[in-house]
């Protein structure tokens, strides 16, 4: 019997990029611009989804894909705030979405009719950074409350993110949030990134945040 | 904790690969797993136990090479492998510009019996 070494060099996660991609290009051809939303449980993605649905009222058609752990109750919500179509994906407990739970959720929603699609992950700063869904832009949340050290602990979604939503700014003074700290070592991961000052509560930031979206959707038609 | 479906993916591409390269059954797989890919030894050796079974893989030795994640400091112009939650140079404390994510999840290659 012979042995003899096969090379792969191959990305684990390969079969997840290639379903990505198809993902990807139905997106890019519908003309939708998909945005994974990633934070821990609690950050507000839920919330940012429901205050950008508000905010784009009557100027944007937007889709919303539920991932985090929620039963339907977000699902709901985001239609009650006005969300063009919705659906709940559900994760089985896993801890993060992969792609092939969007091309199936993708078969659920109506495209033409769409011009931004939000895709709630699961709660978790770890794990979905690391399966591509077929997304334009990766968004991470970070509220106050969880504090600044956040970087530090878990820089590789800071690192791939496109935007960063800092929210719960109502609660900066009273949770100690060292805003010099985080934009110190969120500059060392990623020098460029636009970030958004945003309270889901007051309402601060939110119209700028909306804004970008849009602009961005527009230079994509 | 999610190793199950990333030791699912493995076996996906290395009996593919050991198919077509026409292998009897694969003797070993070798893979690059960062330090910062959130995935722990034992739990892949556990999947793998559990899902090789009755593949060309039954028999394989699971072989893990580690990357870390590592920075290079211009003020020290020096590159350095910081502890997990601390990435500022050793030396002069501050952060230096990220060189490698240490988040590989690779499968270099397998070694098959024909
Ligand atoms: N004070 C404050 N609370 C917020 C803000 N945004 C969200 N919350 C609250 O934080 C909790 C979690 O929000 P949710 O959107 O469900 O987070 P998700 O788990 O990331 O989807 C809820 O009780 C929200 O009302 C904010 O800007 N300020
Ligand atoms: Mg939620
Ligand atoms: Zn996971
Ligand atoms: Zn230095």
């Amino acid at each position: 019997m012979n042995t003899h070494t096969v090379k792969v060099v191959k990305s684990i996660l390969a079969n997840n990029d290639v379903v990505a991609e198809l993902n990807r290009r139905r997106l890019v051809e519908a003309g939708v611009v998909a945005i994974n939303l990633m934070a821990s449980p609690g950050a507000g993605k839920t919330s940012l989804i429901i205050k950008t649905l508000e905010a784009l009222r009557g100027r944007a058609r937007v889709g919303v894909i539920e991932g985090d752990i929620a039963g339907s109750i977000d699902t709901e919500k985001v239609l009650t705030a006005g969300a063009q179509d919705a659906v709940q994906i559900n994760t089985g407990g896993n801890c993060h979405l992969e792609a092939n739970m969007i091309q199936t959720a993708l078969e659920s929603l109506d495209l033409s009719q769409l011009d931004l699609l939000f895709v709630e992950n699961v709660g978790n700063l770890v794990c979905p950074t690391q399966w591509a869904l077929g997304e334009q832009l990766k968004l991470c949340i970070l509220s106050t409350a969880e504090g600044h050290d956040k970087p530090v602990k878990y820089p590789e979604i800071f690192a791939i993110s496109d935007l960063i939503v800092l929210n719960k700014m109502d609660l900066v003074e009273l949770v100690d949030f060292d805003r010099s700290f985080f934009y110190d070592s969120l500059k060392a991961l990623n020098p460029t990134v636009p970030v958004f000052e945003v309270s889901c509560r007051t309402g601060a930031g939110i119209p700028e945040f909306a804004e970008s979206l849009l602009k961005y959707k527009q230079a994509r038609p | 904790m999610h190793e199950m479906s990333v030791l699912s993916s493995i076996l996906e591409i290395v009996n593919q690969t050991a198919k077509e390269a026409g292998a009897e059954r694969v003797t070993r797989i070798n893979l690059v797993i960062g330090e910062r890919a959130n995935l722990v030894d034992d739990s892949l050796w556990f999947a793998f136990s559990l899902l090789s079974r009755g593949t060309l893989c039954a028999e394989a030795e699971l072989n893990i090479r580690h990357t870390r994640l590592s920075f290079y400091c211009a003020t020290c112009q020096s590159n350095y492998t910081p502890p997990i939650d601390n990435f500022r140079c050793p030396v002069c404390h501050q952060i230096g510009q990220i060189t490698g994510d240490g988040r590989e999840m690779l499968i270099e290659s397998i070694e098959v019996a024909d």
